[in-house]
């Protein structure tokens, strides 16, 4: 029966969102004050519906009733309870289930939040979002509909989870990412509610920001736990493939990325009023691409989930109504905006300008990288793939610029900015940069001129200069430690991003230069040496898990003689799906990784093994876990949560008055 | 002017949303083979039993004739053997392409010519020989010329020496049914 109870809420949740996409619009297109009001308990009912059937999917999980066809399909009664509650999200219907349930909470989250704001700007909100969310309900309802019955046959047990996402990452990544996802539906609905009202003054790019921030960090952070799940469980050693799907996370994160800055700029100095829209536009709709790939088969991907043209279509047409709707709209009223502040050559507003350029630059990159290969076979060309070449080359030509203008963007003053005051400065940072690169090349590895030398100087320059401009703001309040209680958040959280991203440019450039691999033959007993560090093969034994069978090796790990560590690396047969899947063992320290896979077994007793020693690998997710961080400090500014004048409210001249 | 600028990202999308269409409805899977209606690349490789013996193109002519890529360590060919060497008693005429895998010095693997000879010889015992003869491409040339992505694949040759069909995985009696026995009966004619 709870299955029928999640099915039932889930269709009321429909429900409510057609009147949410209707009534509050109605209302604010005629200025009806109840239609109105109705906004709030409607996205509040919609969450707690939504909330309420995926309840119920999880309770058909943790009781494996496999007279549900989807628990049947991924879950099993040997499987863990933990990993039978995280499959609820580990196939197609249910992961839709959790993008409906992140929907309805940013729904709710932006209904109670933005109280503050005109009624007639939050009815708007309100009603695109749940625009949107009648779109994705249907699909849930009648395209893939998770709560589907097998009686009166039912298998006696089910065919288990795909052993890939049997793992700690599975837990949070997906909702991590879908966080960051629908979360730009949030700054869509404020872009798009904006256009409804066609004014463009400042006031809509700050309600707009904080939802920006937010869903920037949740897609930061969903996009850095995939890739470092990636790099523990598929045994390969590596961290980015620029998978059709990866790619799908990184063009709205680049997207979003250029947003948080284009809407510092509309909102400090009310220019980039078209160009905001556009990119709060994009980053949705890149979004929104990103899951029509996933479902619709129409790439080769490790994340594809089962193909289905139906679906394909549903996704394709209402990527037509919602993106294709949304741009007619800018491209009918954005045309009449014109900014009317003035700058100079050398001003924050051009430096910004210079970032954005970068960031969509990188955008189309992957964009064409991802779908070229599509449409090169459409035109009848043949078929052809673009792989990692493409995009490193590509990307190593973006970062050096990119990095060189944000080592001074902060520096750079609103308007005009003049050049003398910033030789001395720049200069420190520069002699810093250099210091601090050829030190720590010095100290780790050998000074070479190589990618890891060029690197270094650019991670050292972003971070430098953002530690000397957060001291150089400090001091301006009489002293460090005053200024550490007076400096807004927004500059901190910005500070600690920045010094994220030289984090993760040091890890790549040092991770892609000096990593060593080797795939060796190795007995009990014997021992290998791997760029100074001596792997010695213990013992390798059989494996009975729950749900899996397998052997593990343990292995001793000592450096010049010196005992560094103990692995113990698996590698798993899952009985049910019949797969293969390692384990590997990662000894992780900040300078580098030892990664160790077992592969096949050969004969007289022998192992295959993949040696891996990666330094600075963990830079790269630290360096992601620093810019997530910048971003929620910033999201902590007290400005944010200041209500919104009354002014703007008496402007509009609307009944509309909270 | 400007206003029409405005209308640029609608359009992209709009044409963007077109080749999205089309993809929806092939398989990206497949691959269109680029040695299709080509004759056979240029070859000259021994015989797997008689080493001495070379082959070329030109051995390959005269009558239409599969060209099969297989390995005894592969596990779908082992399967497709049975009824290749039906089709052979029914008058097929099929050329083995044997594809050495590459041996690795860091397992501690060499060539070895006798011991393969020996494998295949056995192998072919047990399950059928469908093979005229078997060429082997120790250094996988042919098999880079050919395109090959795995084994088993198939090629059909006709009585000129070009390839008319490129099949991708196991012949059954369905593939062969579906896909090549009428190609295969038309360059019979």
């Amino acid at each position: 029966m709870i299955a029928e109870y999640g099915q039932l809420a889930l269709t009321f949740a429909l429900c409510i969102s057609l009147a949410l996409a209707i009534v509050p619009l109605y209302g604010s297109f005629k200025g009806h004050q109840t239609a109105l009001q109705l906004g709030n308990p409607l996205s509040y009912a919609l969450f707690l519906l939504t909330a309420f059937s995926f309840w119920a999917l999880s309770y058909a999980f943790w009781s494996n009733d496999f007279t549900v066809v989807y628990v049947a399909t991924n879950s099993n009664s040997l499987l863990p309870w933990y990993y039978r509650l995280t499959a609820v999200w580990g196939g197609h219907e249910g992961s839709m289930l959790l993008w409906l349930l992140t929907l309805s909470g940013w729904i709710a989250a932006v209904a109670l939040f933005s109280r503050s704001l005109p009624l007639q700007f939050q009815g708007r909100i309100l009603g695109v979002m749940g625009l949107i969310a009648v779109g994705f309900y249907a699909f849930v309802l009648f395209m893939s509909n998770p709560f589907m019955r097998s009686l009166p046959y039912f298998p006696v047990d089910g065919r288990d989870l795909n052993p890939l996402l049997q793992d700690f990452g599975m837990i949070i990544h997906p909702p991590m990412l879908y966080m960051g996802y629908v979360g730009f539906a949030v700054s869509f609905a404020f872009a798009i509610a904006a256009l409804m009202g066609g004014k463009f003054d400042s006031t809509w790019a700050r309600w707009a920001r904080p939802w920006t921030l937010a869903a920037w960090m949740f897609l930061t952070l969903g996009i850095m736990l995939g890739s470092w799940w990636a790099y523990a469980e598929l045994g390969w050693g590596g961290w980015w493939f620029w998978d059709p799907v990866e790619n799908a996370s990184f063009m709205p994160w680049l997207v979003g990325t250029a947003l948080i800055h284009s809407l510092a700029v509309t909102e400090k100095r009310g220019t980039f009023k078209s160009w905001t829209v556009l990119l709060a536009i994009a980053a949705f709709s890149l979004s929104l691409l990103g899951a029509f790939l996933v479902r619709s088969g129409v790439l080769v991907s490790v994340h594809s989930f089962a193909a289905d043209p139906d679906r394909g279509l549903y996704l394709l047409a209402f990527l037509l109504v919602v993106v294709g709707g949304s741009l007619l709209l800018y491209a009918l009223r954005m045309h009449s905006v014109r900014s009317q502040a003035r700058y100079e050559l050398f001003s924050r507003e051009v430096l910004l300008w210079g970032n954005n350029i970068f960031l969509l630059t990188a955008t189309l990159v992957v964009l064409l990288g991802t779908l070229f290969p599509l449409v090169h076979k459409e035109l009848g060309l043949g078929s052809i793939s673009i792989g990692e070449p493409f995009f490193n080359q590509l990307f190593y030509y973006l970062v050096i610029p990119f990095s060189l203008l944000l080592g001074l963007g902060p520096w750079v003053r609103w308007k005009q900015q003049h050049v003398q005051p910033l030789l001395k400065p720049m200069s420190l940072v520069a002699i810093a940069t250099l210091i601090l690169a050829l030190g720590t090349l010095a100290a780790t590895q050998s000074v070479q001129a190589n990618l890891a030398l060029l690197g270094l100087l650019l991670g050292a320059w972003v971070g430098s200069s953002a530690i000397f401009e957060l001291l150089q703001r400090l001091q301006q309040f009489g002293s460090v430690k005053q200024g550490l209680t007076k400096l807004n958040a927004s500059h901190f959280g910005m500070t600690l991003a920045h010094i994220g991203f030289a984090v993760l440019v040091v890890g790549v450039a040092m991770t892609k230069t000096y990593s060593v691999e080797t795939q060796v033959r190795m007995k009990a007993g014997d021992q290998v040496e791997l760029a100074g560090y001596q792997f010695r093969l213990v013992e390798v034994y059989p494996l009975n898990g729950p749900n899996y069978t397998g052997e593990a090796a343990e292995l001793d790990v000592s450096y010049q003689g010196d005992y560094v560590t103990h692995l113990h690396a698996e590698k798993r047969f899952y009985t049910v799906q019949r797969t293969v899947m390692t384990e590997a063992a990662v000894h992780a320290r900040l300078s580098r990784d030892l990664y160790v896979a077992l592969g096949e077994s050969l004969s007289n007793d022998s192992w295959a093994l993949s040696l891996y020693v990666k330094p600075f690998v963990r830079w790269i997710w630290l360096g992601g876990l620093l810019m997530a961080l910048g971003g929620f400090i910033a999201l902590c500014d007290k400005r944010y949560r200041r209500a919104a004048p009354n002014k703007v409210t008496a402007k509009q001249q609307e009944p509309a008055d909270a | 002017m400007r206003k029409l600028a405005f209308f640029i990202p609608f359009a992209l999308f709009i044409s963007l949303s077109v080749f999205l269409f089309h993809g929806l409805f092939s398989n990206p899977m497949e691959r269109e083979s680029s040695v299709l209606n080509q004759p056979l690349p240029a070859f000259a490789l021994p015989d797997l039993q008689q080493p001495e013996k070379i082959w070329t193109p030109d051995s390959i002519k005269g009558k239409p004739m599969l060209l099969n890529v297989w390995g005894t360590w592969c596990v779908t060919c082992n399967a497709e053997l049975a009824y290749l060497t039906e089709l052979r008693e029914q008058g097929v005429m099929i050329v083995g392409l044997y594809y050495q895998q590459p041996a690795d010095a860091a397992f501690g693997e060499v060539f070895n010519l006798a011991a393969l000879q020996q494998e295949v010889a056995l192998k072919l015992e047990q399950q059928g020989n469908p093979y005229q003869w078997n060429i082997l491409d120790k250094d996988r040339t042919l098999i880079f010329d050919l395109g090959v992505t795995g084994a088993p694949e198939t090629f059909l040759i006709d009585a000129q020496g070009v390839i008319r069909y490129h099949h991708i995985g196991d012949i059954n009696p369905q593939v062969w049914q579906q896909k090549l026995a009428a190609a295969y009966q038309s360059l019979q004619e």
